[in-house]
């Protein structure tokens, strides 16, 4: 009996093939977005974690002006710590035959024996041999940028004198998988690199024979790092210690850690919208399908089977649609999710991936999908079932209809039959109406965030840092400097800059940050509000970057304890006196001649914005590179490059490929929605054809449904898509970015012609139908 | 007389796979201006195959058939429709009206496409059925919706008027009501007729009776004593 019912299954199957692919479709357009989100991040992370037990990632940093390795001995005996390394850091600057830009990077020394923490894996070449003082490894970022083999020479400027290194081989640990320059917000893999020599000679180079300027340790399981900070703490601060910090603060580790912050609210917003409107559409499409096959569950019960064996076969029916979608989705899922990750890794250099897809994500798939279209197919089949055997057998009675209330006289009956057709069964045209709309909401969400990513930009780089140059001094320089920097050709205006690491504390709360002191009428420098009007800087008092302000949750006016890191040492009570509006990483702000008389200082600064000559900008580097007080300058259009290389690439095509899931989705909610409408109003429109309604007058009825539906639709999923927007806005704020809410009208535009578009598309296909309308069938058939 | 159709040795055939059905083997037959022609004849001998081919619902395999001079084997889609459209009227045996259109909008939705059509109101007096022109479908019953599809068919004043079993899903007096409405339609507008029934007690209110049997015309009978429906019994 059942063989039988299931070789119907298949015909049944083929007959709607159409709809069953579109069905598949969106389910597989909501799954992938949760395969590629869950598995991205699932790998990113069981990589990182990977990495840091394999390379052996410390849990305590510090930094300090220089110590003697005697003191190493005390740090071992903080209770709690369990090993401890020390080692040489020293800025520097690089040249690289044939690149024209300045590079700035860290000289590292290495272990003088294997080494305990932050092992190198190396990608290519060797290790340096011992005693000799030419060769070096850079981290492979930067051999990467620059496609650098072991055997290329590097000129670096350390401590003011020039040496040339011989690249011997690539590496990368895990403390450097995000690797920024200091100062900067986004990875430059170009201009910016990490270099790995001999202790011996990098000691002797630097001046620190015998002493180090870096310690870091590991910690005993359940040693609470703020009480090993403390006691480090007070053991370097004779010897110019910069503060110690846990894994928390470590520059990679936060900047990954924020990112996968963020990165987890996309993975959970986006599925949970996809997979929501995708879930509702299977549900919505599935019952209505369903209810087409109303006649034939009549005719099986009749048949005496009974209502479970009707229901399990139905059930067949859904679930041969359902694992076809949840296979495409994973199959489209690890397919993005592995593009994805690629662009993640040319960030985080991780040397290798662990990409695998959890179990769980395909259950958890599987079991939404399920229970999407269970729940249709059971409340359809159902209802049909209900119905006796009797009644079904009866010729069908025609549809009761009424008046429609939104008519008028001079309608003609097609359009008559329209409007009634939409107002006999409000439920079924809410539906279509909300799978449209929420169709057109999620490709509002998908623009929305290539608007805010193109706004954080505008905002952040063309109306708050309006310098072409940003330099960066080797430390604190009188501000005679800046006299010689307006002299060089090309320059046309010069502001100061000081900037100084400090812990922030309000109540409990605390933060570490850069302090940065900034002219009073600053033109390169400006600090703007939410509507990009300039704040001012008071002469006494601080100015927060607004998501600063809202993590120590202090509001203008209030107190704000300021414990500078550096120099003075100075803690200070400073009053908070406005907030500025950024979308990139969080600062603090005070008047630089306020900033020296705290750090008591005289006129100083630790860099510079330049306003600059765009054609001399090129000869400008070579300048600013000759000259050993400049640690490193940017400019603003290779950051701008770089932002959109890196951070801005991830989230872009990661909203790319929700946008192309979003119209898959559409062109498959409104293809159903209109294919399903034909199958039930096949032979009303066949009768039509027969009295000698062409095909034109005959689609028009049809589609004149679908367009209706479709104008109301568009309105109320911008509307659907905003709130999402908002939704998603609100919640991916870190300390990377905050994402603004800005949605432009463009976005709204291309949403609705997409929409727009899929309605065409299906409407040509339905169209087609119409034209094969067995004409000669459908007067034999009852209904 | 004038013929209003004229076949020619048509042939209809389906292939099934392997089997080919032969619907119609050969059918040579006119119908002609005004008259009443029954066809008769027993389940699946072809009538309905017949039927929409002469009313352009459906192609000959093979043969002819004219319509006043218009060779409709041969006409496109296109003008098979605007055939339909101005010069056919149907009535099939379930009705087929659109539900959701009152019985004065049905008619209206075939007079808004014709070119000389009656006034809606004016079919369904001719029907009998002025009291129910404001009713959906689905508040009329079987025979009442069965004259609302011949208003329907003849509001367009179609110089054929094609019935394939009109009264098979009907009792027999509200059979005989349909008939009835049939009957003056063809008296008063003078369509040319053609009912098909497989019943032969309905055949005696035909001018002429066509029996048809296994694809083919078996015999024509004329019958010189047309019945009024209300004197047939079934
Ligand atoms: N679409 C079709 N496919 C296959 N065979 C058909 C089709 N339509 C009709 N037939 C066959 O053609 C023959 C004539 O059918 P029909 O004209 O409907 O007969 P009648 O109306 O006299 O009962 C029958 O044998 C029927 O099975
Ligand atoms: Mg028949």
């Amino acid at each position: 009996m059942l063989a039988a019912l299931d070789r119907k299954l298949l015909r049944d199957l083929w007959a709607v093939r159409g709809q069953v692919l579109a069905i598949a479709f969106v389910l597989g357009a909501g799954i992938a977005t949760y395969v590629m989100a869950a598995s991205t991040l699932d790998s990113l992370q069981r990589t990182q974690a990977r990495l840091y037990r394999e390379f052996r990632f410390p849990d305590l940093f510090a930094g300090l002006k220089r110590a003697p390795v005697s003191v190493l001995a005390r740090i071992s005996a903080i209770p709690g710590v369990t090993n401890v390394e020390a080692r040489v850091a020293a800025p520097a600057n690089l040249e690289l035959a044939g690149y024209g830009q300045p590079i700035s990077g860290q000289i590292i020394s290495l272990p003088r024996g294997p080494g305990q923490f932050n092992l190198l894996h190396l990608h290519a070449g060797r290790l340096p041999e011992s005693g000799r003082d030419r060769e070096a490894l850079v981290s492979d970022g930067f051999a990467k940028a620059h496609k650098l083999q072991p055997g290329v020479t590097l000129k670096v400027t350390i401590n003011g004198r020039r040496r040339v290194l011989e690249i011997v081989g690539v590496a990368s640990t895990p403390e450097f998988i995000y690797q920024l320059a200091p100062g900067s917000i986004v990875p430059d893999f170009k201009t910016y690199c990490v270099v790995w020599m001999n202790a011996d000679t990098l000691e002797g180079a630097y001046n620190m024979t015998g002493a180090f300027n870096q310690v870091a340790a590991t910690l005993e399981r359940g040693a609470r790092t703020e009480d090993a900070v403390m006691a480090l703490d007070h053991i370097l601060r004779p010897y110019g210690g910069l503060g110690s910090h846990g894994r928390k603060d470590q520059i990679s580790h936060r900047y990954l850690s924020e990112e996968f912050k963020q990165l987890t609210i996309m993975s959970t917003m986006f599925p949970a919208i996809f997979l929501s409107v995708a879930a509702f559409l299977l549900n919505v499409v599935v019952g209505r399908l369903m209810a087409t096959q109303r006649g034939q569950i009549a005719t099986l019960k009749a048949f005496g089977y009974p209502t479970s064996a009707i229901v399990v076969h139905f059930l067949k029916f859904t679930l041969v649609i359902v694992v076809f979608g949840v296979a495409l989705g994973i199959a489209g899922g690890a397919w993005m999710g592995g593009g994805l990750s690629r662009l993640y890794m040319d960030v985080y250099r991780f040397p290798y991936l662990d990409y695998s897809i959890r179990p769980s994500v395909i259950a958890v798939s599987l079991a939404v999908s399920i229970a999407a279209a269970a729940t249709g197919t059971l409340f359809s089949v159902l209802r049909a079932a209900r119905e006796s055997p009797a009644v079904a057998m009866q010729p069908a009675n025609p549809g009761r209809y009424r008046r429609s209330l939104f008519e008028a006289s001079w309608f003609s009956q097609p359009t008559r039959m329209i409007v009634r057709n939409i107002e006999r069964r409000p439920i079924k045209s809410l539906l279509s109406i909300g799978g449209v709309a929420m169709s057109t909401a999620i490709l509002v969400l998908g623009g929305f965030w290539t608007d805010a990513v193109d706004f954080m930009v505008f905002a952040q780089l063309r109306r708050a840092q309006l310098d072409d140059i940003t330099v960066t001094f080797i430390g604190p320089v009188s501000i005679r400097a800046l006299y010689s920097l307006t002299s060089l050709p090309g320059v046309t205006y010069a502001e100061p800059t000081r900037s100084v690491p400090a812990r922030f504390r309000f109540e409990q709360r605390t933060y570490r940050t850069a302090l940065q002191g900034l002219e009073p009428e600053g033109r390169l420098r400006r600090l703007l509000n939410k509507q990009l009007e300039p704040v001012q800087l008071p002469a006494e008092g601080i100015v927060l970057t607004d998501h600063l302000a809202t993590m120590l949750g202090i509001r203008p006016g209030q107190i704000l304890t300021v414990e500078l890191l550096e120099g003075s040492r100075a803690i200070r009570q400073v009053p908070v006196t406005g907030l500025v509006s950024e979308y990139i990483g969080v600062s603090a702000y005070m008047r630089r001649d306020t900033l020296n008389r705290f750090l008591r200082e005289g006129d100083s600064a630790t860099g510079a914005f330049l306003a600059v000559d765009p054609p001399q900008i090129p000869s400008l580097y070579q300048r600013l590179k000759a000259m050993p007080a400049v640690a490193g300058s940017a400019e603003r259009a290779q950051v701008l490059r770089s932002f959109y290389e890196t951070l801005a690439a991830q989230m872009l095509t990661f909203a790319f490929f929700n946008t192309i899931l979003a119209a898959a989705i559409a062109v498959g909610v409104v293809y159903n929605t209109v294919r399903i409408s034909l199958s039930e109003r096949s032979r009303e429109l066949a009768s039509l054809r027969v009295l000698g309604y062409t095909r034109g007058e005959v689609s028009y009825i049809l589609l004149g449904e679908l367009m209706i539906l479709v104008f109301v639709a568009i309105p109320v999923g911008l509307v659907f898509g905003r709130g999402l927007s908002w939704l998603m806005a609100s919640s991916a704020q870190t300390e990377l970015f905050r994402v603004p809410f800005i949605i432009e009208p463009s976005t709204y535009a291309l949403s609705a012609l997409v929409i727009a578009i899929a309605t065409v598309v299906s409407a040509l296909i339905v169209g087609r139908k119409v034209n094969h309308l067995d004409l000669v069938e459908v007067l034999k058939a009852r209904e | 007389m004038e013929t209003v159709f004229s076949a020619r040795a048509v042939t209809k055939f389906y292939d099934m796979g392997e089997v080919r059905v032969h619907a119609l083997r050969g059918v040579d037959l006119e119908l002609f201006a005004g008259e009443m022609m029954v066809l008769l004849g027993p389940s699946g001998s072809g009538k309905s195959t017949l039927l929409n081919i002469l009313g352009g619902l459906d192609r000959a395999s093979a043969g002819t058939v004219q319509y006043r001079g218009f060779d409709i084997t041969q006409a496109k889609d296109r003008e098979l429709t605007q055939y339909r459209r101005k010069h056919v009227g149907f009535v099939f045996q379930f009705y087929n009206l659109i539900p959701s259109l009152t019985a004065i909008e049905n008619v209206a939705a075939v007079t808004e496409i014709a070119d000389h059509p009656m006034k809606p109101a004016e079919a369904l007096e001719l029907v009998g059925l002025t009291d129910r022109m404001h009713h959906f479908p689905s508040q009329l019953s079987g025979g009442q919706q069965q004259r609302v599809a011949i208003a329907r068919a003849i509001a367009k004043r179609p110089s054929v008027l094609l019935c394939d079993e009109p009264t098979g899903a009907l009792d027999s007096e509200t059979g005989v009501v349909v008939l009835e409405a049939i009957d003056r339609v063809n008296r008063e507008l003078g369509a040319a007729t053609a009912v098909i029934t497989h019943n032969a007690d309905i055949a005696r209110m035909a001018n002429r009776v066509v029996h048809m049997s296994n694809g083919l015309v078996s015999h024509v009978e004329p019958n010189e004593n047309r019945r009024s429906p209300r004197e047939l019994h079934w």
